[in-house]
């Protein structure tokens, strides 16, 4: 320490003076600044998690971009309807068979083009269906025609063909399914007829050539078609569901979807992915169905949407590539539905009834009516989350019952993402559980014995030795238990069970022992050195137990412990599980809880263990009664910060687990953790989707938790020692 | 037990305090087992790895011959003894290693042939050196085993100096004249010639390296012929004496240090990842360093002591037991997305949309792991701080000295120790951690090292590898977990070793500096 005496020997000028003030004043302005910068940056920690999973609550909301793009339409124009090309454009036609684009953006319409007119035939268009694969034209004479869509969207007019869905009556609705190499058409007349066109084939030319039409023998009011060529018809308040895979339709199930009596189905629609059936009524209701494929009942009903519109729903509009659905009800009502979180949003639509509409892009509805052409901004991005649907039990496509999953990546297009995180808030605290009920007992066991019969000289020794068992990595404690652990406890299930019973069983033999041994000997192997002279035995016990692992299998278990676990428990065993995260885990949090608890226990004022051993009390006593109870917010405290320690711990979970989002509680299955789910997905999961959004929800709960509890814990740790102070100890 | 009667105290004697003591006692001996085992397997596995242990030819019951070394055995829950062999020849079997029923081996012997050699490619290879081409031999007679070895011995001396040479060459002549001509649009003739040159010369050498190569024959005899310049090493261990072994055992402990990994990370050394480790945590406590020494000194010294502050004090000492991913969503989300999207934007547009700075890198890691590890370094500041008694600032203000030059020449001398046990506990913390590394950049696999000789020479933007996630993608997601294994030991014994030694210095410290204040107090 430099002597701090330097201002004898300066003479004390006046501009001296004022240079040392000032710089004085710098260091104390450049040392405010760092240091507020410095604690507001670590803080902004979880101002930034905030900010960014705000955006997942923000309500879905369809608005106006600024004026109607694109003119008002002449009035020579009669259209029968217009479809989406591409994000920014879509194509109108007119019943002679014209057709132009249209840009959303404003720009003027493209030239009027013709459709051939041997393609046509002196039959006038009455209107026009598109998905991703083909466009499809009504004719008034009752035949369609199909327009492939090229790898850009583009119609391929060359490749134009027509074919005759009706006789003498147009087609009134038509439902288009599958992509390039497997397709259905399926339309209704004006009286109810329904008749299928299936087409597929391995080429080009097979394809068109394998066209097939086929009628279904039942009268519809609405139908949709879904992915793989099932067909739903609608009629009054029933569903009646047809295959189209065969050479006929075939029926396979029928059921009554409304209950009371004036209730029908008045729209009717599958969401994107083709698995999740919408059904709106003349009372406003929507309802959801699932496909089910295990051959009984062909639909599976969801709760209805407890909001419904107000008025009979008469058209359902799915946007692409999300779950969700814009529904128009019989009076201008414009309602957004999520197929898992319900309506999103409600309000009016541009007019009545449009002559099309449709959505391009992400986001761009537009509305085509006689006035002209409207484009409105969906915003729905995270329209699949709400509070309600990351915890309770959702009914997600391919279950037949509303389940708790987290599964970010499902396989195909338009597959349903299961945000969940009921199974990972799960999966942590089941590993944090394990792990505490492994590491709370020896911790606190030993932070005892090295407070109260450790002698300091031998503390002063164990204490950085156990300290520097927190310095280990978890990424090593995990490569240890994951790849070396647990396979050993797989081969050696019985032995290792045993060391639950054997090590303390031991402890208390070396007690009853010592307790007969002369005081010579006792002498030599004092209690307050035993947590040194216990290692070898105890390493002798665990290599018995692991030793006699076969044998004990053998006579207890039958030679297969996790055979017998799974027919007498009923549970299965997997190597990599949550009693291996409990131990590894727990090894890692041993020594934090230890620490803590120690100092508690070496904080608390003598002068209470000296009266109470006055008085007569043996050690134990003296901490059980007087030790203990001074203690124990310390020791909880020592707990809650070992708690928040498991709770975050990422490598260990990650790698001692499968890493399976399971919600069991059984011991020997594996789980996933939110740190763990993080550490895999975030890296993979795309900037601003709602998948890196509720990732960093899952990080803001994994915070807020350890934040809280830390906090509790440091405010519990605080008042302790000011209790010890009032009382006079040391500290 | 919360009643234990005076008879029974009586009875006991004056220690009888029934089982509870032991059990309190187990409670530290297994927890100093279980630290012990831990280091021990590490020890033994990580440095027996390097050992050149004796290879064994096996002969099983069905006439098969298998060469490996022996590496475990374990008994299988069915009551069967297996033995797991690395066999190597991965080119030939398909696989490195082999699980062999003990109850099927008819003979075990250890002939000294035996090789082992290391490949660039392919791993290790265990078996039979019949030949070395071209011929050492004078015609006619085959030469013997012996003299094939030693033949082969003085061949691998020749090729590891001509591969030196090589290096050397391409180091220090050719790629200064490549950049050369590179830099210029009509470089000088003589530049030109002395690249022609220096080509031909590498041309020559490789040439003199390529001609040769071995027959080799495994355990089973099957025949394949390796050129020597794939070798990297070769041994007999059957044949050689302890001292020997030690030799190439210290041989290839560097190896491992020195080198950079092979075959998909199952081979070689982990230098790369050494060096990612110690250059991304020497940047982290260039940052770490002055801001969490400036936030201390503000909380404590500047800062006015209301209940403001002590809400900020434990809001910080809480954010040390927040978890690392946290940090590492905090880095992806601001450091990488936010400011590294910008940068992209504003400086690096034209490589857009593959991104600069908007992605993982060197310098994004080491912001986070310095924003994980400034609780820390603030804690152990302030600690520091709150031991200098109040009577050395005010004997240095009654002298007339303004605040900041007490700070400076009394307080901030008295606290280096507690600063440094910071920052060491800092960097030890920040060594071992990998969750949020795995976010923000670390990669399986970075040819090339962040530091080199290229403008501007430490490249913040790169990819980087490092010893703990080294450990993870070794033993987590490769193919052939059990060939990587020992090397996983190994990572890891260096990961801890480094890791406890820097504790260790930090215990060190803080006891002294314990003591130093112990006297000053006085």
């Amino acid at each position: 320490m430099g002597p701090p005496c330097c201002m004898l020997d300066i003479a004390p000028s006046a501009s001296r003076r004022r240079r040392r003030q000032l710089r004085d004043r710098l260091a104390s302005l450049v040392i405010r600044a760092a240091g507020t910068g410095v604690i507001a940056a670590v803080l902004a920690i979880g101002v930034f998690l905030v900010v960014e999973v705000l955006p997942l609550f923000a309500p879905a909301r369809i608005d106006s971009p600024g004026p109607a793009a694109g003119p008002a339409m002449a009035a020579s124009e009669t259209i029968v309807g217009g479809v989406t090309l591409d994000a920014d454009t879509l194509l109108t036609l007119t019943p002679d068979g014209r057709y132009r684009t249209r840009s959303l953006d404003g720009a003027p319409p493209g030239d009027w083009d013709r459709l051939p007119s041997a393609l046509l035939a002196g039959q006038r268009v009455t209107g026009v269906v598109a998905n991703d694969a083909a466009l499809v034209l009504a004719l008034a004479g009752g035949d369609v025609i199909r327009i492939p869509r090229g790898t850009d969207g583009g119609p391929e007019g060359a490749r134009a063909r027509r074919y005759a869905l009706f006789a003498e009556t147009r087609p009134a609705e038509l439902a288009l399914a599958g992509d390039s190499r497997r397709w259905w058409l399926a339309g209704r007349s004006e009286e109810g007829r329904v008749a299928v066109l299936r087409g597929g084939g391995q080429d080009d030319a097979s394809r068109e050539a394998a066209v097939r039409r086929f009628t279904v023998p039942q009268e519809a009011e609405h139908l949709a078609l879904d992915g793989d060529g099932r067909l739903v018809l609608a009629s009054g308040p029933r569903l009646a569901v047809w295959t189209l895979d065969g050479d006929r339709a075939q029926a396979l199930g029928d059921i009554r979807a409304l209950d009371g009596p004036d209730r029908r189905i008045t729209a009717l629609s599958y969401l994107a992915g083709g698995e999740t059936l919408l059904v709106g009524d003349n009372r406003g209701q929507l309802r959801r169905w699932l496909d089910r494929h295990d051959g009984r009942a062909p639909l599976i009903a969801a709760p209805s949407d407890p909001a419904p519109l107000g008025e009979a729903i008469s058209r359902l509009l799915p946007l692409p590539g999300k779950h969700a659905a814009l529904a128009l009800d019989a009076h201008g009502g414009l309602g957004l539905y999520q197929a898992l979180s319900g309506r999103r949003w409600q309000g009016r639509a541009p007019s009545g009834e449009p002559l099309a509409w449709g959505v391009a892009g992400e986001e761009r509805l537009w509305w085509l009516d006689e006035k002209g052409l409207q484009v409105r901004t969906v915003r729905a991005e995270h329209a699949a989350v709400t509070w309600r649907t990351l915890w309770q039990a959702q009914l997600y496509e391919g279950h037949t019952q509303p389940v708790q999953r987290w599964q970010a990546e499902v396989g195909g297009a338009g597959g349903e993402s299961r945000f969940n995180l009921t199974p990972l808030a799960w999966g942590t605290l089941k590993a944090a559980g394990w792990a505490l009920l492994f590491a709370v007992p020896l911790a606190l066991a030993a932070a005892v014995h090295t407070a109260v019969y450790m002698p300091a000289r031998l503390r002063n020794r164990v204490r950085p030795a156990l300290e520097l068992m927190e310095a280990l990595p978890g990424v090593v404690i995990g490569f240890v238990a994951g790849l070396v652990i647990a396979p050993y406890v797989d081969r050696h299930l019985a032995g290792t069970l045993a060391l639950a019973l054997v090590v303390p069983l031991g402890l208390l033999l070396v007690g009853a022992l010592w307790a007969r041994l002369p005081a010579r000997l006792q002498h030599r192997l004092p209690l307050g050195w035993a947590g040194l002279w216990l290692v070898p035995w105890l390493a002798l016990l665990c290599a018995a137990s692991l030793t006699l692992s076969p044998w004990l299998e053998a006579t207890l278990f039958g030679g297969d412990l996790q055979g017998w676990l799974a027919s007498e428990l009923g549970l299965t065993y997997v190597t990599r599980n949550a009693m291996i995260v409990g131990v590894a885990m727990g090894f890692a949090v041993i020594p934090t809880i230890y620490a803590l608890a120690e100092d508690a226990l070496s904080g608390v004022p003598r002068a209470l263990d000296e009266g109470a051993r006055a008085l007569g009390a043996t050690r134990w006593q003296a901490l059980w009664r007087v030790w203990l109870p001074a203690a124990s917010p310390g020791l909880l405290s020592a707990v809650m910060i070992g708690a928040g320690r498991a709770v975050g711990e990422t490598m260990i979970v990650l790698m001692a687990t499968g890493n399976t989002a399971l919600m069991s509680v059984s011991p020997f299955e594996g789980l996933r953790s939110i740190a763990a789910n993080i550490a895999i997905e975030l890296p993979e999961a795309a900037f601003g989707g709602t998948h890196y959004r509720v990732l960093l929800l899952s990080a803001l709960v994994l915070f807020a938790f350890t934040f809280a509890v830390n906090t509790l814990a440091e405010v519990v740790r605080q008042r302790l020692q000011r209790r010890y102070r009032r009382l006079g100890g040391s500290r | 037990m919360n009643a234990p009667g005076t008879s029974r105290v009586a009875r006991t004697g004056r220690r009888g305090e029934g089982g509870w003591p032991w059990l309190a006692a187990g409670g530290v001996a297994l927890s100093l087992l279980m630290v012990t085992a831990l280091l021990v397997l590490l020890a033994s596995r990580g440095l027996g790895h390097f050992w050149p242990a004796a290879l064994e030819r096996v002969t099983l019951s069905d006439g098969e011959v298998i060469a490996g070394q022996l590496i475990r055995r374990i008994e299988t829950r069915d009551g069967r003894h297996e033995w797991l062999y690395a066999t190597a020849n991965r080119d030939l079997d398909g696989r490195a290693w082999r699980w062999v029923d003990a109850g099927r081996i008819v003979d075990r012997d250890t002939p000294e042939e035996l090789v082992r050699l290391e490949r660039r490619r392919w791993g290790p290879f265990i078996g039979y050196l019949r030949a070395v081409e071209p011929s050492i031999a004078d015609a006619g007679m085959s030469p013997s085993s012996a003299a094939r070895w030693q033949a082969l011995q003085d061949r691998l001396a020749r090729t590891r100096a001509l591969r030196e040479r090589l290096s050397a060459l391409r180091a220090s002549t050719l790629e200064p004249l490549a950049d050369e001509i590179a830099a210029t649009d009509n470089p000088s003739p003589a530049t030109l010639a002395a690249f022609a040159k220096a080509r031909q010369r590498l041309v020559e050498l490789q040439q003199a390296l390529d001609g040769e190569s071995l027959t080799l024959e495994s355990a089973d005899g099957r025949r394949l012929t390796l050129p020597l310049e794939e070798v990297l090493d070769a041994w007999r261990p059957n044949a050689m004496d302890p001292l020997a072994k030690l030799g190439a055992w210290g041989q290839r402990v560097w190896a491992f240090l020195s080198e950079g990994p092979r075959a998909a990370n199952t081979g070689g050394g982990v230098w790369p990842a050494i060096f990612g480790t110690v250059l991304m945590v020497m940047l982290m406590s260039l940052v770490v360093t002055p801001f969490g020494v400036l936030a201390a000194v503000y909380l404590h010294e500047i800062a006015y002591q209301g209940r403001l502050t002590r809400l900020v004090r434990i809001a910080v000492r809480n954010l040390a037991g927040v978890p690392s991913i946290v940090y590492g969503v905090f880095g992806l989300g601001v450091f990488v997305y936010g400011i590294g999207g910008q940068l992209d934007q504003w400086l690096f547009s034209e490589r857009l949309p593959s991104p600069t700075f908007g992605t993982g890198g060197l310098l994004w890691a080491s912001l986070t792991l310095a924003l994980l590890t400034l609780p820390v370094v603030i804690v152990a500041t302030e600690e520091g701080l709150a031991r200098i008694p109040d009577h050395q600032r005010e004997g240095a203000l009654a002298l007339g000295a303004t605040r900041y030059e007490t700070l400076r020449r009394v307080v901030l001398p008295m606290t280096l120790p507690a600063m440094l046990t910071g920052v060491i506990l800092a960097v030890a913390r920040a060594a071992g951690e990998v969750a949020p590394l795995m976010l923000v950049g670390v990669v399986k696999l970075a040819p090339q090292l962040a530091l080199d000789g290229q403008f501007p020479f430490l490249h913040l933007d790169g990819k980087f590898m490092h010893l703990g996630y080294h450990i993870y993608s070794l033993g987590f997601q490769g193919d052939d977990v059990e060939s990587a294994l020992p090397l996983v030991y190994a990572t890891a014994l260096l990961l801890v070793a480094v890791i406890v030694v820097l504790n260790l210095t930090a215990i060190f410290l803080r006891h002294h500096l314990r003591a130093r204040h112990r006297a000053l107090h006085r």
